[in-house]
């Protein structure tokens, strides 16, 4: 009842004109940057922070947030569309919302991704408002070995999504590791793999990566096609999901609700893992895997409700520990000390009145956000109809100025360019580009875990061993690795 | 033969990227050195390599490489990007945007020179609106202010 009672004064801290404004400023501006390829939640964060200076920390908080799951919804639009993910934790939709897309059925795909969004968002955001103490204490309990040992779990997890050879898989994400690497080690300012070239000192920076991997190897492989008189996609049918999308989707959107909120609540975590994991789930668990990638509609559902899930799982480290899980919320962070808060396990009774406004705020924001999007589905579909010869030469610009905004620096157009032409010969020799992605994201966390973890210990990597969290999570990726081989494999299907 | 020559290339990638972060260290007094999570990771490339070379191919032989139109579309898309990259700095994001789609819609889309003026100019405009004005994203500027 005490949950209750703080909700119910959250709520009374929420319910003003301004701050209800505010919500539904966020929400659209983050529906927009997720729809928009290019442009992430963080970048439309980075660029609004200044904005929040101006307002209350309430208001400010509320608007920041609501940004972060405004775009969790919309990035799953370019996705089913265009292939091409709004924002990272969009990437796995791509693979069978796309193709649902091409058979005429992304009116369904969108309508199952903004509802099991809802759903998912709604049910992470009530268990963060009865469990939040107790589950934020049982996080903080991972340490570096246990973190380390979870993400490599993870990348074990997204080994399960490939439809072809886990070695081309196990390549992907050690190539990713490599991409990760380039630039200085943060941990004594060494050089690597830069080779005494001035731009690659900052590393290789994500959104050319992703948009170059995922953008333009989209749209080359699109023209090739094209050139050979396969149409991109046909009219536009069944705007609304079926009985069937709905019989097949709500125990992915349950189980992805589940373990986004599990995913969002560790560091490595996060909306992005949370996709890939529930992706995998839904395969492994699915009694016709052959069908994922063919535009299985549980592919959607479950990767869509995990990252919303996740959302709320990852607002319990950074309101209740100051902990941030993942980039976004490390900007929530900067954000609340810009405010002149210190977030941590004190934040909770001496500033209620922003935490419980934070967490209604999200109820509210979640209602907004359906609203926006269902009714707007029949739109986004509408963006099919447009000729590929207009479309893919505006989306080519949307690509540079998406990756060229990040950092105000041309060099990233080449980066994107390069990993372009790369990702497109890649998918010809059927090498899945979603491994090396979630490995790029993840390196410099795993790096860091293992790193301090052989320093912890006068044992060296036995640590690993020696706590028994860390060694059932090495065991689980161990089991998973043995199974994996022993799977018969799955052909077809392809990559985002 | 292509695929071959690939998992050639991941061999000699893994082995030099691994060569190379022996060089950062692996293992020093106060710990991990620079080079050791990116040895594991030019090791299991190399590991991957060595593997796919001794598998059965599970794809077809021949590498699908694009011919005729195709090839001429995928050529232009490639060449759009590096004009953009290379004339943005220079001629602003404007000029050197509406130049690509141009370029791209007359000679890799053969649509009429004044439906590609138009969506040229209507796409870049509406691109610079939104990230430039709503977004407030600093485009590159030209000489002439836009």
């Amino acid at each position: 009842m005490d949950a209750l009672g703080s909700l119910g004064a959250g709520f009374a801290v929420i319910l003003t004109a301004q701050n209800l404004y505010l919500c539904l400023l966020g929400s659209l501006i983050g529906t927009l940057v997720g729809v928009l390829p290019g442009v992430g939640p963080l970048a439309a964060m980075a660029l609004l922070l200044p904005v929040t200076f101006t307002l209350t920390p309430v208001g400010g908080m509320v608007m920041l947030a609501s940004i972060f799951y405004g775009a969790m919804y919309g990035g799953s639009t370019t996705s089913v569309l265009l292939n091409i993910p709004g924002e990272a934790a969009s990437v796995v939709t791509c693979i069978d919302g796309h193709q649902m897309a091409r058979q005429g059925r992304a009116g369904a795909a969108l309508g199952i991704a903004a509802i099991g969004s809802f759903i998912a968002g709604t049910l992470g955001i009530v268990l963060l408002t009865f469990f939040a103490p107790a589950i934020s204490a049982a996080a903080i309990r991972f340490g570096p070995p246990e973190n380390f040992s979870l993400m490599v779990l993870g990348l074990v997890c997204t080994l399960y999504m490939i439809t072809g050879s886990p070695v081309k898989g196990a390549l992907m994400i050690a190539l990713g590791f490599l991409g990760a690497a380039v630039g200085i080690d943060v941990v004594n300012g060494r050089e690597r793999f830069t080779f005494g070239f001035v731009n690659l000192t900052g590393g290789l920076d994500l959104l050319a990566v992703v948009i170059g991997l995922f953008g333009v190897t989209e749209i080359l492989a699109n023209v090739e096609q094209i050139a050979r008189g396969a149409p991109l996609a046909g009219r536009i049918r069944n705007l609304w999901p079926t009985l069937a999308d709905w019989r097949a989707s709500w125990r992915p959107i349950l189980r992805g609700s589940g373990l986004g909120f599990i995913l969002g609540l560790v560091p490595g975590g996060g909306p992005v893992t949370a996709s890939f994991m529930s992706y995998a789930l839904e395969k492994r668990l699915s009694d016709t895997p052959e069908r994922f990638g063919k535009g299985a509609v549980e592919g959607v559902a479950g990767p869509e409700s995990a990252n919303n899930a996740a959302v709320a799982g990852s607002m319990i480290p950074i309101l209740s520990l100051g902990i941030p899980g993942n980039p976004v919320t490390a900007l929530l962070l900067g954000a609340l000390i810009i405010h002149g808060i210190q977030p941590g396990p004190l934040f909770m009774t001496q500033r209620p009145d922003l935490f419980w406004g934070i967490v209604a705020s999200m109820y509210v924001g979640n209602i907004f956000l359906l609203v926006l999007n269902l009714p707007l589905v029949g739109l986004w579909a509408q963006l099919l109809r447009v000729p590929y010869y207009i479309l893919f030469p505006v989306v080519l610009l949307l690509c540079v100025v998406g990756t060229y905004s990040a950092n105000k620096n041309v060099f990233d157009l080449w980066v994107m360019l390069g990993f372009g032409i790369a990702g497109h010969v890649l998918r010809k020799l059927e090498y899945d580009l979603a491994p090396f992605v979630i490995a790029f994201v993840l390196a410099p966390l795993m790096e860091q875990s293992l790193r301090q973890s052989l320093v912890m210990s006068p044992d060296g990597a036995m640590i690993l061993l020696q706590r028994p969290v860390a060694a059932l999570l090495l065991a689980a990726s161990a089991l998973l690795v043995a199974l994996m081989f022993r799977r018969k494999p799955i052909n077809g299907g392809g990559s985002p | 033969m292509f695929e071959r020559a690939l998992n050639v290339f991941w061999v000699l990638l893994g082995a030099a990227a691994a060569a190379y972060a022996w060089t950062l260290g692996i293992v020093g007094p106060a710990g991990p050195e620079s080079g050791l999570f990116p040895l594991i990771a030019g090791l299991i490339i190399m590991g991957s390599g060595i593997a796919l070379m001794l598998m059965p191919s599970q794809r077809a032989e021949i590498f699908d490489f694009p011919r005729g139109a195709a090839l001429q579309r995928v050529i232009g898309v490639v060449l759009g990007l590096a004009w953009l990259a290379i004339a943005m700095p220079y001629l602003g994001f404007a000029i050197a945007g509406v130049v690509t789609m141009l370029v791209l819609l007359r000679a890799v889309e053969r649509v009429s020179w004044t439906v590609s003026l138009g969506l040229a100019v209507a796409s870049v405009a509406a691109v610079s609106w939104l990230f430039g004005d709503v977004l407030g994203m600093a485009l590159p500027r030209g000489p002439w202010g836009f």
